[in-house]
């Protein structure tokens, strides 16, 4: 039976990793990782570079299909899922090399991510009429905030393609808010970004989860970052689970310490 | 001297003297110029939504235009036989995106470019089996497209314009125009520019790729039947009609691979171009200059605009 996000209380687990392969020809990019994600948590998935977190991220909303095991997303079981199927029930995201539809305005990037919300037939909205026009103005009202909170008014009509990467990223977090997701995964939000636009984003990612108690898992590799923002971090190497826990305990993790730092012989 | 005098200067007199040949060649290229546009914005659709040139886009207009008239021929009457073909176009549509493209995802271009010429080869195959080899004519009476021309006296002369020809140019404006009308202000619209922009973001916001595929499929359908009907009209409906899908590319050099209203205007250059150079250059060659100047249009364009007149510059960071 599925359940609606807002059955699910704070604190239960939203979506269930469980026992999950992947692998590309002889190339295991996970091996048999598990972890779950709460509601209203921020969850890090963290690594060293090739450690599967961004194919974990691929298998969670559909882009891969684990070889074995399965996920679990409100109380629904599935091993295979199409992107599309996973955006309509609630995971939305970013991407570590933006991709943004760069022919677009601003505005028109975050309406796309309307588009499972709009139901109006083809007819009205041929006739830009009625119904349709009703529907449009409501949406883009929704936009109309998100734009506010991310503070990006100044860039509405302008095409995404001339704006600066850290703007880009800003966008993109937009149209991935703009699909009123219950689980949002974020894939480097601070990649390339200064230490102000660091500042901001990590500000947004806080006021996503607090305002709109929206879950988020995301992958960075800014410790401090990490450290900061994240209730419960997952560290991944080489495609296998190393360590798991709040940012303390994995801070004091032998293996985390060696995979990252080396240790001395 | 005198070959100057003849390329640079005569034909122009020639144009000033009987300024009604002249009208009647630009019409008579704005009408071929209408058509090649109609098959370059077959490929356009295709080309923005999935990044594949679409080979058998030619082909498709002869199969789409055999089939009207072949369930014509087997006893359908012209209106139900069109909406009959209107659907075997979508189960095209359709087969095309299950069998062809689904199983290709995130392969390299050049390799969905190739699927094109096994879909063009299948659809030869498939037409001649079904139908036939041989030419055949279109049922235009029976699907109340007009007959004869009008004459009118101007310039000194007259200025002839076959009425079906006249059809031709109106119901492809139409045509063009709710497509771009679609293109631009619905949600499906939108869907198929973020798609032709990024497939990966496209998914992740919940756009299904293989529905926006089997609609521009059957959208490119639709632009081969209409022109399938206008071409088939002017000769006959026949396998030798697919050449005309290699004169979209010169259109498509010229307009830009991205742009429906490049595809439009470049069509109207070519058409334009190809038959004034025929009518006032062709002589001093000994003619048969039509077939071959659209090419020479393109390469030139090549070397100074490589992205086309209105299509995307492609700017990359090294």
């Amino acid at each position: 039976m599925m359940q609606t996000y807002h059955q699910i209380a704070r604190g239960d687990t939203l979506l269930a990793v469980d026992h999950v392969s992947l692998s590309f020809g002889g190339v295991k990019a996970i091996t048999d990782v598990s972890f779950d994600i709460r509601k209203g948590e921020i969850r890090a998935i963290i690594g060293p570079n090739g450690a599967g977190k961004t194919s974990m991220l691929n298998v969670i909303n559909g882009f891969y299909h684990p070889q074995k095991g399965q996920i679990t997303f409100k109380g629904l079981t599935r091993s295979r899922m199409r992107p599309s199927v996973a955006a309509s029930q609630g995971i939305a995201r970013t991407f570590q090399n933006v991709a943004l539809f760069k022919g677009m305005s601003t505005l028109d990037n975050i309406m796309a991510g309307r588009t499972l919300k709009m139901h109006r037939n083809f007819f009205w909205q041929c006739l830009r009429h009625g119904p349709a026009m009703d529907e449009e103005i409501k949406h883009r009202e929704f936009v109309e905030d998100i734009i506010d909170f991310l503070e990006i008014q100044a860039i509405r009509k302008v095409p995404v393609g001339k704006l600066p990467y850290g703007l880009q990223k800003r966008v993109e977090l937009g149209r991935a808010l703009a699909m009123e997701p219950d689980l949002l995964l974020l894939d480097e939000p601070m990649a390339g970004m200064n230490l102000e636009e660091k500042e901001d984003m990590s500000r947004f990612i806080v006021d996503v989860n607090q305002q709109y108690g929206t879950t988020i898992a995301l992958i960075e590799h800014d410790m401090g970052v990490v450290m900061d923002l994240s209730d419960r971090v997952v560290v991944l190497e080489y495609g296998h689970k190393l360590a798991d826990g709040t940012p303390d305990d994995v801070k004091a993790n032998e293996d985390v310490i060696k995979a990252y730092l080396g240790v001395a012989h | 001297m005198d070959i100057l005098f003849k390329i640079l200067i005569d034909p122009f007199l020639q144009m000033g003297s009987a300024p009604d040949l002249l009208v009647q060649t630009i019409w008579e290229g704005f009408v071929t110029g209408v058509l090649y546009a109609l098959i370059a914005l077959g490929f356009v659709l295709i080309f923005k939504a999935s990044g594949v040139f679409n080979f058998a886009q030619g082909i498709m207009v002869v199969f789409a235009g055999l089939t009207l008239v072949g369930l014509y021929e087997m006893g359908l009457p012209a209106p139900i036989a069109l909406i009959v073909t209107l659907l075997v176009m979508y189960v095209l549509a359709v087969t095309i995106e299950r069998v062809v493209l689904r199983p290709l995802v995130n392969q390299p271009d050049i390799i969905l470019f190739m699927a094109t010429f096994g879909i063009t080869y299948f659809l030869i195959g498939l037409g001649e089996f079904i139908f036939g080899g041989n030419p055949k004519q279109m049922i235009s009476e029976q699907l109340y497209l007009p007959k004869g021309s009008l004459e009118f006296k101007m310039l000194g002369g007259f200025v002839q314009l076959q009425k079906i020809d006249i059809a031709a140019a109106v119901i492809a404006m139409i045509m063009i125009i709710a497509l771009a009308l679609f293109f631009q202000y619905t949600r499906i619209g939108r869907a198929l520019r973020a798609v032709a922009d990024s497939h990966k973001a496209a998914l992740s916001v919940g756009i299904s790729l293989n529905q926006i595929w089997v609609i521009v499929w059957f959208a490119a359908g639709i632009v081969a039947l209409v022109t399938g009907i206008m071409w088939g009209a002017r000769s006959d409906v026949s396998f030798g009609l697919q050449v005309i899908a290699l004169k979209a590319l010169p259109v498509l050099i010229l307009g830009g691979f991205t742009s429906v209203p490049g595809a439009i205007i470049g069509g109207l250059i070519i058409g334009i171009g190809e038959k004034l150079g025929e009518f006032y250059w062709g002589p001093l060659v000994g003619g048969g200059i039509e077939s071959w100047l659209a090419y020479c249009i393109a390469l030139f364009f090549l070397l100074f605009r490589p992205q086309g007149l209105f299509g995307d510059k492609i700017i990359e960071r090294i």
